[in-house]
């Protein structure tokens, strides 16, 4: 640790466990996605757990921690240049969370991912296997939406990549391991930014409310017993 | 007379003759409905038995029979319908199966070979060599359509 820095706790284990059981997932969605219908089954239960986490980190977004809310990492557009020049002058990170930029990155895939478990509930490929909503809606809206799922997924890499991109500058050029931080929860900050802001940590108890109303809705969704 | 009457009989002959020529050259997008229609009946006749397979319905030896025989015999029907002809008209086929022809015949072949297996057996009312000839059938279909069909 260099000299005026100091190591401060800031992601909370349910934004951790949703980020990497998210990189997991979404690995195996690449992989069953394109490996034809034997896989297509667990493919769509992926792509329904897929969607539980994706709802409960919006929900974590509004009652989780400090540095996990919306509220503490989107900001306005002056932010975000002022964020920008900081990282092409490869200054140390004054944000404790996510830099606004990165912020606005969150937001963006969960939104793509929302799109790609909505487009999926109501495609088809095909063969023998279609989205649990497929019913609902005509052959050829299934088709379109299929496009759209194919689509949206090339999007979803190209975001990933992005997203890799930045870590990866963070970590040659800035010296900020942020991969190591997503594991442990743990960054090292120059020690004015890390007074900023007071990290409030949510009981984790709610997380797994929260997780739990997240799942009961993708199975009414799935399921619609209704 | 009667060379008149030749010459009529001739000359319908010859004209009806160019007629049907033209009869049998079925136009490109015509072609292309051909081959789709083909492969919608075949998803529908396919669809119930595959339920059936997963156990989302009950088994239903008749209804098998009678949709994988209509199978079998759609699976012979598109494939005169990838004519060169139709290599411009909008469709999902990939241009690999007009320029792979001989692997997209094995991929044809392959197909019409497992649903005259899973006909066979489904008329037989052969319950165990359905479910074992349903997953050729699948893997026929997947297969081609990973190679051949645009997503």
């Amino acid at each position: 640790m260099g000299a005026g820095e100091t190591q401060v706790k800031v992601w909370d284990a349910p934004v951790r466990l949703f980020h990497w059981l998210l990189v997991l997932l979404f690995a195996f969605m690449f992989f069953t996605g394109k490996s034809g219908s034997d896989w297509m089954e667990w493919h769509m239960r992926a792509g329904y757990a897929i969607l539980a986490l994706v709802l409960f980190r919006i929900l974590w977004g509004f009652a989780g921690s400090t540095h996990a809310r919306f509220s503490s990492f989107l900001s306005g557009p002056s932010a975000c240049i002022e964020c920008l020049k900081h990282l092409l002058a490869r200054k140390p990170s004054p944000y404790p969370g996510h830099n606004p930029l990165g912020g606005w990155m969150v937001l963006v895939l969960l939104l793509a991912l929302l799109f790609q478990a909505g487009t999926g509930m109501f495609a088809n490929d095909d063969l023998l296997s279609e989205g649990p909503l497929a019913a609902l809606v005509s052959k050829a809206t299934s088709d379109q939406l299929t496009v759209f799922h194919v689509w949206n997924f090339n999007l979803l890499l190209l975001l990933a990549g992005v997203h890799l991109a930045a870590v990866l500058y963070h970590a040659g050029l800035m010296k900020e391991n942020l991969i190591g931080a997503m594991f442990t929860g743990v960054k090292r900050l120059p020690a004015d930014a890390a007074g900023g802001v007071a990290t409030r940590f949510a009981s984790p108890w709610l997380a797994l409310v929260l997780l739990a109303v997240a799942a009961f809705a993708v199975y009414l969704i799935v399921k619609r017993p209704f | 007379m009667r060379t008149k009457l030749l010459a009529t009989v001739i000359s319908i002959g010859v004209l009806g003759g160019a007629s049907l020529e033209a009869l049998a050259q079925a136009k490109p997008d015509v072609l292309v409905k051909q081959r789709q229609a083909a492969m919608t009946l075949q998803g529908k006749y396919l669809g119930p038995i595959g339920a059936m397979m997963k156990g989302a319905a009950p088994y239903n030896a008749d209804v098998v029979a009678l949709n994988a025989t209509f199978l079998e015999n759609l699976a012979r029907m598109p494939w005169d319908g990838f004519d060169a002809s139709t290599k411009g008209e909008k469709s999902k086929a990939k241009p690999e199966v007009f320029t792979d022809t001989a692997k997209f015949k094995a991929a044809a072949d392959t197909l019409e070979a497992e649903t005259a297996k899973l006909g066979a057996a489904a008329r037989a009312k052969n319950e165990a060599g359905v479910r074992a000839a349903f997953g050729g059938v699948a893997k026929a279909c997947g297969s081609c359509h990973d190679g051949f069909r645009e997503k």
